[in-house]
């Protein structure tokens, strides 16, 4: 047994010293698992894939098909499973929207430092672009981070520790506000001819996409310098790191009208425009991905290998597909009032008349006639179809109560079911108050969910998210030429046009107020995560979410009500309304409190541990 | 070799029962309380509104202890007996001091009152029921010398929680109000409250420097 085990042993090692001896080539292999830096920036199939990677880690608050978040921070409520209800419960925490991705912003510099390093097989036009690509994404990040934080310590290199016991070298105190702005926007110049090379391309970055990040970015700048005025000294810190100086808005506003104009008059884009029912060509914009002129820079998806489930959680209930979900953002009357009549008055639904009585409709859908067809695109209302198929929303029945003078109103059991009268008792999209995957306000979100068969199922749904789109260019133009006063082509031609595509009559607009401006970009980009970004900026939203919970009748900004559609049953007496509709405004009880955004908000609070570990970070102004 | 087996496992015994005490030590049992206060006066806030900080020094972890104020003024917190650094933070009805750190000496229960200066307060507030109406009398006046006028505001709610956030009817009385004077208002009592045997009445002052307003105390009206 002993001698067994000591003659093994020998030849073991005779073999494996004869084997060792036969060179280096049969030990030194490349490794199987690992793909080493020489291997990765000298392949141009590699350096795409560490850019897709990039791209798709863009941030967003809420974009990106991020459906829970939309309710907390656009025009709807939550109308999904009752367990997260929260979303229609809550107060803007003073960490919300915080963005601190220094782990995305170390691997994009060092994306940049291996391919200047390691990539020596590239060609130049290969390294150049992609060089460019990185750092366009680097300033899209940082453009992120200045608009939720306010300055942030602007990192351009990785920061490696040399294990000396002493890490402060690698504290870096933060920016100023405006110098992560001024950030974006150089880097933007500097590389916007780079790319040049991906123009064209309508997912990764190219010339335009970096102008276009400029039309934003400086608007943002622009807006912050002047309005932030309102509220200094509150909002603003000693060393700049939050509050832009007024007398800098100017600069900025020129930047982005530059910017867009150059978008709109030489990129080759066009607003889209290929189908002659505009609604249904307002809709189409956001599923069209062939040859669609409009989109800037989008996040593709693709069945089956990238997916989402927007669908999934926001079909409409009675046609969805899977077995779970459906009508998870359910839009707010309030947005469906801010789409104005075609003929350009107020968009205010006419559903009562002058003594507080109800105003009786044929059918349901009279009462949205003639409104900007955008709100087709964007909203399912009562009346419409959505799939070839008729929507079915209808919240009851209104029975005559002659000793009250006034009509019952009466909310049946379940959803499709059938009322003595033998027709219909609740609609089967309801809306049904306190009820989960129902509409709890008498609306459905359409923008973004496809009409295809089969496309709302769950991890299914391969329609893209427009970062950029023209159409928000045209508003970025509008508003920027409003606050400088320019007049060449002024602002009233960008919003005209913009609501010529929309469906209205050629110069539907005659003059032009900031409520206008700000109006239009709440029913033109509804749950294109901008809604937040845009009151943020403009300073109102400590305005608009003010806490207050209104009147039982309704008239808050903060809170989200609903529009329920009750078919008359029982007439009164002496009229003709037998199975006509008569609308009653409604605040879910689902819906809780009502929003409300303090002066906080206007900035995320920094984390506790970010102040611990680097004691040169200044603290946001009400932290 | 039975021995080395039992000792083994009495030094495990051992070694378990003593590390438990590492882990095992007692809650904090210290009540930190006291008020917000002007002049003596406790100031009344929304509830969960208005926040201070606490931090202690000399630990590797040096992460805030959220401190939340009652609607009428009180605060506490259960700590450890120690020294802490109390912070009062923004979004608060009154000014940030710009030395905003209070050392807190906590051995025991300690009390203490934490001085404030708002922008605005409610003073010498009474409230009468006529029928259908609650009769408010109150003075406004301005603390802050930077202070604007940004709204005042009386709230009718079912609990003693009534405030901007929660309440059951509100009206406001705008910005142009009288400093210094005393102003009479009335609201109406919303069906909902006007078979209840009791309810609370509250005036609201908001500056347009914070998001919250400052309050008088919750008033029941019987």
């Amino acid at each position: 047994m002993k001698s067994n085990s000591i003659k093994l042993f020998v030849i073991g090692t005779a073999l494996v010293s004869v084997l060792s001896g036969c060179g280096d080539s049969w030990f030194e292999r490349d490794p199987k698992n690992i793909l080493t830096n020489e291997q990765v920036w000298n392949d141009p199939n590699m350096v795409k894939s560490q850019l897709a990677n990039l791209y798709n880690r863009i941030t967003s608050l809420h974009g990106d098909f991020n459906t829970g978040g939309m309710c907390e921070i656009d025009d709807a409520m939550w109308s999904g499973a009752l367990d997260q209800n929260g979303k229609n419960n809550f107060q803007y925490g003073n960490d919300y929207g915080r963005l601190w991705d220094y782990g995305l912003i170390r691997d994009i510099n060092m994306s940049l430092e291996n391919l200047e390093t390691y990539g020596t097989d590239l060609t130049a036009e290969e390294k150049t672009l992609f060089k460019a690509e990185f750092r366009f994404i680097r300033a899209y990040i940082y453009f992120d981070m200045v608009r939720r934080m306010g300055g942030v310590p602007l990192i351009t290199t990785t920061l490696e520790y040399d294990f000396s016991g002493d890490p402060s070298y690698l504290q870096h105190p933060r920016a100023k506000e405006h110098e992560i702005y001024d950030f974006v926007y150089s880097e933007c110049e500097d590389v916007k001819n780079d790319l040049k090379a991906n123009n064209g391309s309508q997912t990764r970055a190219n010339y335009y996409t970096a102008l276009a990040l400029e039309s934003r970015a400086m608007l943002y700048a622009g807006s912050i310098a002047k309005y932030n005025a309102l509220y200094t000294p509150t909002l603003v810190t000693d060393g700049g790191e939050v509050g832009i100086p007024a007398s800098m808005a100017t600069d900025y506003y020129q930047k982005s009208l530059a910017a867009s104009k150059e978008i709109i008059t030489q990129g080759g884009y066009d607003l889209y425009n290929k189908q002659s029912n505009k609604g249904v060509n307002f809709y189409q914009l956001f599923m069209d991905k062939e040859k669609n002129p409009e989109i800037i820079w989008a996040k593709d998806y693709k069945n089956p290998t990238k997916v989402h489930s927007f669908g999934y959680d926001n079909v409409i209930q009675h046609l969805k597909e899977d077995n779970d979900n459906s009508s998870c953002i359910a839009p707010s009357l309030g947005l469906v009032e801010a789409y104005d009549y075609l003929d350009g008055t107020s968009g205010k639904l006419k559903y009562m008349d002058e003594n507080n009585n109800y105003i009786v409709f044929d059918n349901p859908a009279d009462l949205f006639a003639n409104k900007d067809p955008r709100l087709y695109g964007t909203i399912i209302y009562p009346g419409t179809q959505f799939r070839g198929s008729d929507v079915d929303i209808q919240a009851g029945v209104a029975v005559w109560n002659s000793e009250t003078n006034s009509y019952d109103l009466l909310n049946g059991p379940a959803l499709g079911s059938t009322y003595t009268d033998g027709k219909t008792y609740v609609g089967q999209d309801g809306p049904q108050d306190g009820a989960q995957n129902v509409s709890n306000t008498g609306f459905y979100i359409r923008k973004y969910i496809s009409e295809e068969v089969g496309f709302t199922l769950r991890n299914y749904e391969e329609n893209w998210w427009p970062w950029f789109r023209l159409g928000e260019i045209y508003l970025n133009a509008a508003e920027a030429s409003f606050e400088l006063g320019d007049q060449d082509p002024g602002a009233l031609y960008y919003i005209n046009k913009l609501r010529e595509r929309a469906g209205f009559p050629a110069n539907s607009l005659t003059s032009l107020t900031m409520e206008k401006i700000q109006n239009e970009r709440r029913v033109e980009m509804a749950f294109e995560d901008q809604r937040y970004f845009d009151l943020k900026r403009w300073r109102i939203a400590d305005k608009i979410w003010n806490g207050d919970e209104g009147t039982e009748t309704g008239n808050s900004t903060a809170v989200v009500y609903g529009l329920y559609p009750y078919r008359i049953a029982v007439a009164k007496p002496g009229t003709n309304d037998q199975d006509k509709y008569i609308f009653v405004k409604h605040r879910s009880s689902r819906f809780i409190l009502a929003r409300m955004f303090r002066m906080s908000n206007y900035y995320s609070s920094i984390a506790d541990d970010v102040i611990n570990n680097n004691p040169l970070i200044v603290k946001n102004p009400l932290q | 070799m039975k021995k080395i087996t039992s000792f083994f496992t009495l030094l495990c015994c051992l070694l378990a029962i003593s590390s438990c005490r590492y882990d095992n030590f007692d809650e904090p049992q210290s009540v930190l309380t006291g008020k917000v206060v002007y002049e003596g006066e406790p100031i009344c806030v929304r509830a969960g509104g208005a926040e201070f900080a606490l931090y202690q020094d000399g630990y590797a972890l040096h992460n805030s202890i959220p401190v939340y104020i009652n609607q009428d003024g009180t605060y506490s917190a259960v700590l450890f007996d120690g020294e802490y650094k109390l912070v009062r933070m923004g979004n608060a009805p009154w000014e940030r001091p710009t030395n905003d750190t209070i050392l807190v000496e906590v051995h025991g229960n300690t009390v203490q009152d934490i001085p404030v200066t708002p922008y605005f307060i409610i003073k010498n507030a009474s409230f009468t029921k006529n029928g259908s109406k609650v009769t408010a009398k109150f003075t406004v006046q301005k603390v802050s010398s930077s202070a604007t006028l940004d709204d005042v505001r009386i709230y009718l709610g079912e609990t003693l929680i009534t405030d901007n956030n929660t309440n059951r009817t509100s009206v406001s009385l705008g910005n142009n109000i009288q400093l210094d004077q005393e102003i009479t208002a009335d609201i109406d009592i919303p069906e909902s409250l006007a078979s209840e045997d009791y309810f609370f009445a509250r005036v609201g002052v908001k500056s347009g420097q914070a998001s919250e307003y400052c309050y008088t105390q919750s008033t029941k009206i019987e």
